[in-house]
């Protein structure tokens, strides 16, 4: 099962690597993680914050866009172009097909993310002479944010188009970070609305609890417990998605 | 294209398509280059367009509330921030407005509620905001520096400067600088100021002892010379009016000027002030000031 889990996961990536959107997304990122040096140079002495900032928004834009464009589109090819069959008639389970797919992505977002992550420490190196550490775990966390990302259009694409999974986990993305102001909303409304908001807060995945991009600037380096704490909310959440993925993925009728 | 159905076959085969293509290419980049310079121009340096507006709308950036930033920010707020810090540099850099700067505390205060902690922004705020006509929000946004930069001395001394120069409030300047130099790396002259504003604004022995406390404490040698100075010539002053208060319980009305006082020998001489200036008395209350001619 390891082994065949391994040749859809690499066999995933090859696939995407085939994209040329995800070489004209890549390559516009490190474009506008370059051209973050010239925003900086017009900020009145303000380059490393416009320099990390920037890039550390356009790595987080980017790997969404990777996300909603090849992610969605995973499954749906397959059953569009009926190499689906072909796959499922081997001795490859339905589980170990859509996990490999989600491995699969999630191995061409760290390299994407890798690539816009060492073009930003050069950048910001270049210019300021150092990189904050804190600069590495905001990196990391917007990759954790794109892969709990691409369970949730995994698992949207499993039952629906990919322009309507696509649409749905912008959605997600939208309150996902905008969990504080539901929460704030929540708190300030009548018992029944409150409810709705309280339970839209906690079903929802909080993706603010990967945001330490706004620390960066400050060099804040997130203590021990907090890494803890993201990596766990990461792992028990993307788990959850992923299962009930496989639970709709196994009723699929192709 | 068939040579049937153009009125001259022969010139068609002529002329290479491929050039045409490039000679528009180039034409039309041209003119759309000097379009959107000219369009430039016009919009930052004509004057108004509209009537009856004293402003600059083509110019004038439009910002969301602070809410509705956060809320489309997807979390980067820090990002939103420098976004509006760099349109707010272009705004004030970029050309005339053609009367008042109307967005400039809006944007101003935008940027600190999306990023609470950037110092340069406040910093600049203060100075820009109350010389194009907003001081009221300047001292806002001192204000809420303080509060989210709890540890910096330049925000209780940037809003004491704002206080001093556009309001002529010298009590609320010296209660910036006092609360100023309380905080770490604070340069030493700064409660020296506070001292200075106490003086202006006729607190008397208040500026006293701080002038005193600067003195006794200051490890800066030239901090050190300045608060002696201001000792003396307060220490001057207090002589003078004791003097003065002794004539009127001799007399019943205090002297016309400080040389009655060495006239009918209650002092020496009137002394000079190691501050360079004169000193004057108030006949109607005894008071002694330092002389503004």
């Amino acid at each position: 099962m390891r082994k065949v889990l391994w040749a859809i996961t690499l066999n995933t990536f090859r696939e995407t690597l085939r994209d040329k959107l995800l070489y004209s997304l890549v390559g516009f990122a490190v474009l506008v993680i370059a051209a973050s040096l010239l925003a900086g140079s017009v900020s009145l002495g303000q380059d490393a914050r416009v320099i990390q900032d920037f890039s550390l928004t356009a790595m987080l834009a980017f790997l969404l866009i990777i996300t909603y464009f090849i992610g969605t589109q995973l499954v749906f090819k397959e059953v569009e172009r009926k190499t689906i069959y072909l796959v499922l008639s081997k001795p490859v389970s339905r589980e170990t097909f859509y996990l490999g797919k989600f491995l699969g992505l999630c191995l061409t977002i760290l390299v994407a993310g890798l690539i816009m992550a060492v073009m930003f420490v050069i950048v910001l190196f270049a210019k300021t002479h150092s990189v904050p550490t804190a600069a590495y775990f905001a990196a990391g966390a917007v990759i954790l944010e794109a892969w709990l990302l691409t369970a949730v259009s995994l698992l949207f694409s499993s039952f629906t188009s990919p322009l309507s999974s696509a649409i749905y986990t912008f959605g997600v993305t939208l309150i996902g970070h905008g969990s504080a102001t539901v929460w704030l909303l929540s708190q300030k409304a009548s018992p029944v609305i409150r409810t709705i908001l309280e339970g839209v807060y906690y079903i929802f995945p909080n993706l603010e609890k990967f945001n330490l991009r706004n620390d960066v600037v400050f060099n804040l380096t997130p203590s021990a417990s907090q890494v803890g704490l993201i990596l766990l909310y990461f792992a028990t959440y993307t788990v959850f998605l992923l299962i009930l993925g496989v639970a709709v993925f196994r009723k699929d009728e192709f | 294209m068939s040579s049937k159905s153009q009125p001259f076959p022969g010139v068609w085969k002529q002329i290479d398509l491929k050039k045409v293509t490039i000679i528009w290419v180039l034409v039309f980049w041209g003119l759309s280059f000097v379009g959107q310079i000219n369009y430039d121009s016009w919009r930052r340096y004509s004057p108004p367009k509209l009537s009856g507006v004293d402003y600059n709308v083509y110019i004038e950036p439009q910002p969301l509330s602070p809410t509705l930033a956060k809320a489309v920010s997807f979390g980067s707020t820090e990002f939103l921030a420098d976004y509006y810090w760099l349109t707010l540099i272009q705004y004030y850099g970029g050309g005339t407005p053609n009367g008042k700067y109307r967005k400039l505390a809006e944007l101003f205060s935008l940027v600190t509620d999306l990023s609470p902690k950037f110092q340069q922004a406040y910093q600049t705020g203060l100075i820009i905001l109350p010389g194009e006509g907003f001081p009221d929000q300047a001292i806002q946004l001192g204000e809420k520096g303080k509060n989210n930069l709890p540890d910096s001395w330049e925000m209780p001394y940037y809003t004491g400067l704002v206080y001093h120069i556009y309001k002529k409030d010298y009590v609320s300047a010296a209660k910036e600088f006092q609360i100023a130099a309380t905080k770490k790396d604070a340069p030493p002259i700064t409660q020296y100021f506070a001292g200075i504003y106490y003086k202006e604004a006729d607190q008397r022995q208040l500026a006293y002892q701080i002038f005193k406390t600067v003195h006794d404490t200051t490890k800066d040698d030239f901090v050190r010379e300045r608060s002696g100075k201001q000792l003396l010539h307060l220490e001057m002053i207090f002589f003078l009016e004791d003097a003065a208060t002794k004539y009127r319980q001799q007399f019943g009305r205090y002297p016309s000027t400080l040389q009655d006082l060495v006239t009918k020998q209650f002092i020496k001489e009137v002394p000079v002030s190691p501050l360079g200036v004169n000193f004057v008395i108030d006949p109607h209350n005894g008071t002694v000031s330092e002389s503004r001619k």
